[in-house]
């Protein structure tokens, strides 16, 4: 039987799809009877929303980024 | 026609609206594979070295790939034609975020969970960001993990690459890329417990 901690450490693989069938198996007979690992897992996919979510930093200097892209496309075309 | 051919129509045609749709898309995840492979110091320098890179050769885009595979290719070879020394060892240092991780310490010696694991009070995305506290201290979680590791998780969860895509641009093993996003996930999730607890960062 796998312990909490070997399930910890195989828990981004098994976010990535990355687990074999007998890994998966494994997982999957844990989590049924550990209510920390269930949890743990689900505040583990939960924390992969938040970064998703996380707004991005503005481009700095946009507008002049865009001036030289325009010039470049200009003086090569 | 896609959103996307629509796109590349209006940036072979001039259209300034375009480019600064291209620009605010994209340009955080070439930010992301530039300091990967160069480093925070230069990849400014990379990215708008990269956008001129585009720009000479859109003509040539030939939709073989997504528009964001060829953008990103784009900024990895201009990012790695720039590192003039050997490739660098990728190191898969232990840097953590400032709240750590979940370490041996969490668990007692047979394995299982030493403590109890906390409850987060929340279990929406948007209700947890609510708090301009927390997302000031995330900024702070990736900032504080090495270059490497927070390329590669912002690449996987906010870009949503494949692991193989970004070991192809990053030039880094899969094994390597799957222990470096494990790490940062650890750490963000360490944050995120950290401050559900305590209510601070």
């Amino acid at each position: 039987m796998l312990t909490c901690k070997e399930l910890v450490g195989r828990s981004s693989d098994l976010l990535d799809g990355e687990l074999k069938f007998k890994q998966r198996l494994a997982v999957a007979a844990h989590l049924a009877v550990c209510l920390r690992c269930r949890r743990f897992i689900r505040q583990l996919r939960l924390s992969q929303r938040v970064i998703r979510q996380l707004p991005e930093a503005d481009v700095a200097e946009l507008d002049a980024l865009l001036k030289a892209m325009q010039a470049f496309r200009r003086d090569h075309h | 026609m896609t959103d996307e051919q629509d796109l590349i129509q209006r940036l072979l045609a001039g259209e300034q609206g375009a480019y600064r749709q291209l620009v605010s898309t994209y340009q955080g995840a070439m930010r992301a594979v530039a300091t990967a492979i160069v480093g925070i110091a230069n990849a400014e320098e990379v990215v708008q070295e990269s956008w001129l890179a585009v720009v000479r050769n859109l003509n040539g885009f030939a939709a073989r790939s997504s528009l964001k595979t060829w953008l990103l290719t784009i900024t990895a070879n201009t990012a790695k034609s720039r590192l003039r020394k050997q490739r660098r060892e990728v190191l898969l240092d232990d840097l953590t975020g400032p709240h750590g991780s979940i370490d041996d310490r969490r668990f007692a010696s047979d394995g299982h969970w030493a403590g109890e694991l906390p409850l987060w009070h929340s279990d929406s995305p948007e209700a947890l960001l609510d708090e301009q506290a927390l997302r000031d201290c995330l900024e702070h979680t990736l900032n504080s993990l090495s270059e490497l590791q927070r390329s590669v998780l912002l690449l996987r969860e906010r870009q949503g690459l494949e692991l193989t895509d970004i070991c192809n641009l990053l030039d880094i093993s899969h094994s390597n890329v799957r222990v470096l996003l494990h790490r940062a996930r650890l750490s963000v999730f360490a944050t995120l417990e950290h401050f559900e607890v305590t209510g601070e960062c």
